[in-house]
């Protein structure tokens, strides 16, 4: 049942460049598609697995940067390019993951910023590789077989496209043994290595999955603006994906879904002012946090278990 | 080219007076962490408040340093308190994401409102002191540098006296060290943070309104400062006072060497090679002793 209303759901939202013309929505549909990706994707490290990362950032300007590379600077296409990113982020999740998880859960929330900072460093910086705050501008648009994914409703099959495969595996994922193991380490690691399964190794793999799973929202993000510099990194973006897995309730893939969606359309509301809609986004994370620290899912699944607890009347 | 030891001797000097102001920090962190078992996210913005509190109160008090400074300490320091009683206050034992959330938040709030008062504008702060300064042989330190370093110095003599030869200070540490322990021998675990925070944001707002008359003052200056401040924590063993401020100093020294003699880049990224590499074979931090401690 709520498997066909998620597919209905979808497919009414695939439909979105046939019901309207207008690009400004078409390109919020562009930004909801990656973005929720995103948040999924810490939701699959924060949310099931119990590890605040502050690497996604790093990972998501990563695989911007690594799509867009291979792309100017070998004579890569865009997916080898996609390809490159999501190994990039493989092998550095791997790197990173490994000391950090060894750490208490204190020091890794700071070794993921760090490595977030590091990013942003080498993209400002690193003039030789990135071009520093020059940026890589005239990025190509993709191609599949001749489709050329050069406007905006075009670009949005791709983006959804992504958006529909990435959830359907991270659902089969979060749905699987492997899922439940993660939610086992996360309410009891202690119980969990008592019950003979070693921690860390499915840390480490939600972990990588997470990253390769951001870096190829970061390329193909990268390749709608068709440019990319180190904004790309600005922690905003970092926010975003943690306010919607916040909103929608960690821990819960739906709710983190619906979130996305959610919270893609309606800061455009306060474009006029970046300041005001930071402040508005700091308001609902904290907000969010003080009032239902479950989020939205968990809001839900109290309300209906207070129904349920209820006495009926006479 | 010859060795220039006159050089490096300045960079030293710098370098010396930027780690005590990194320990500031960082000392802050590690005594919230050490009692309260969070992380502060929120602490750039006590920097960056005692900095802008500074940048005016100065002129309304004549350019005289010394009522400016007491006035970020005390601005930061209740801003510390609401922040103690209006959020950390609730968190239980063990909500250490959720204080990071909470306290990311504020720091999103306070930045973008002060961004939004006061444009992002970059201020140069002018105090009595102009860029009078001594000089030791032919190193040249201006006074508000001078003064900087003395009274973080000054600071960290009374925070040794306060962890140590106070019952405030104990309780602390008794608190960091063994919270069941220190419930049965009736230590009030609120009142006790609530000092902590109290006494951490005040440092910081020093912190700021030192660093004021030094470097230009901006909403996002505190961010950056926190970051390496996260790193010098880890690197300085969770929690661990001293160890905090042995690895502040010399990470002062570092940035300003690398800084004089490399790549400019490296000397923002040294402080997170650093770190990933302490982490890599001690994990529990370069002067960890067994469990976390705070003096």
């Amino acid at each position: 049942m709520r498997g066909l209303v998620a597919i209905v759901l979808a497919l009414l939202l695939g439909a979105l460049p046939l019901i309207t013309t207008s690009h400004y929505i078409i390109g919020i549909g562009v930004s909801a598609c990656v973005f929720t990706v995103a948040a999924a994707a810490l939701n699959l490290v924060y949310g099931f697995t119990g590890l605040l990362s502050f690497a996604q950032l790093g990972f998501w300007g990563i695989g911007g940067y690594a799509a867009a590379l291979i792309v100017t600077t070998t004579s890569g296409n865009f997916w080898q390019g996609l390809g490159c990113a999501g190994a990039v982020n493989a092998v550095l999740a791997l790197a990173i993951g490994y000391p950090a998880l060894r750490t208490s859960r204190h020091a890794f929330v700071i070794v993921t910023l760090a490595f977030t900072l590091l990013a942003e460093l080498v993209a400002r910086d690193w003039v030789g590789l990135t071009r520093g705050p020059l940026g890589i501008p005239g990025l190509p648009a993709p191609v599949l077989f001749g489709f050329r994914f050069d406007s905006t409703p075009r670009f949005f099959w791709l983006g959804w496209g992504y958006a529909v495969l990435a959830l359907a595996l991270l659902y089969l994922l979060v749905t699987s043994r492997i899922g439940r193991t993660l939610v086992a380490i996360k309410e009891n690691e202690a119980l969990t290595s008592a019950q003979g399964i070693a921690p860390l190794p499915y840390k480490l793999a939600a972990f990588t999955f997470g990253a390769v799973l951001t870096g190829i929202c970061g390329g193909i993000y990268t390749f709608y603006l068709r440019i990319i510099d180190p904004s790309f990194l600005d922690f905003y973006y970092m926010q975003t994906f943690l306010i919607m897995v916040i909103v929608g309730g960690a821990g819960s893939f739906w709710g983190v879904i619906a979130a996305g969606v959610l919270m893609s359309a309606l800061p455009e509301l306060l474009r006029f002012s970046a300041d005001l809609r930071m402040i508005l986004y700091g308001v609902v994370l904290l907000v969010a946090m003080l009032a239902m620290p479950n989020g939205l899912a968990g809001w839900l699944h109290e309300r209906r278990l207070a129904r349920m607890r209820a006495v009926p009347p006479p | 080219m010859a060795f220039d030891w006159l050089y490096l001797s300045q960079l030293t000097a710098n370098g010396l007076i930027l780690g005590l102001i990194y320990a500031l920090i960082a000392v802050g962190l590690a005594l919230i962490f050490g009692v309260l078992r969070i992380i502060n996210f929120a602490h750039g913005e006590f920097l960056m408040v005692g900095a802008f509190t500074m940048a005016f109160a100065l002129p309304a008090v004549g350019l005289l340093y010394w009522p400016a400074l007491a006035a970020a300490i005390a601005a930061a320091a209740l801003l510390g308190l609401v922040l103690y009683e209006g959020f950390l206050s609730s968190l239980r034992p063990g909500e250490f994401e959720r204080s990071i959330l909470i306290t990311l938040a504020l720091s999103i709030i306070v930045l973008h409102v002060v961004q939004y008062l006061f444009t992002a504008n970059p201020r140069l702060v002018d105090t009595a002191y102009g860029f009078a300064g001594v000089s030791i042989g032919s190193i040249r330190i201006t006074f508000t540098r001078l003064i900087a370093a003395g009274v973080a110095l000054l600071a960290f003599g009374l925070l040794y006296v306060l962890l140590s030869h106070t019952q405030l200070g104990r309780a602390m540490r008794a608190l960091a060290q063994n919270r069941d322990a220190a419930l049965m021998v009736g230590i009030r675990p609120r009142a006790v943070a609530r000092n902590a925070v109290v006494l951490a944001t005040a440092l910081c707002g020093l912190a700021g309104g030192a660093l004021a008359p030094l470097q230009l003052v901006t909403p996002i200056m505190g961010q950056s400062l926190l970051f390496k401040a996260f790193a010098l924590v880890i690197i300085g063993g969770l929690g661990n006072v001293p160890g905090t401020i042995v690895a502040s100093i010399g990470l002062g020294l570092m940035e300003s060497w690398i800084g004089g003699f490399f790549e400019i880049v490296w000397q923002d990224a040294s402080v997170f090679i650093a770190m990933i590499a302490v982490l890599l074979f001690k994990p529990r931090g370069l002067f960890a002793t067994g469990t976390a401690r705070v003096g």
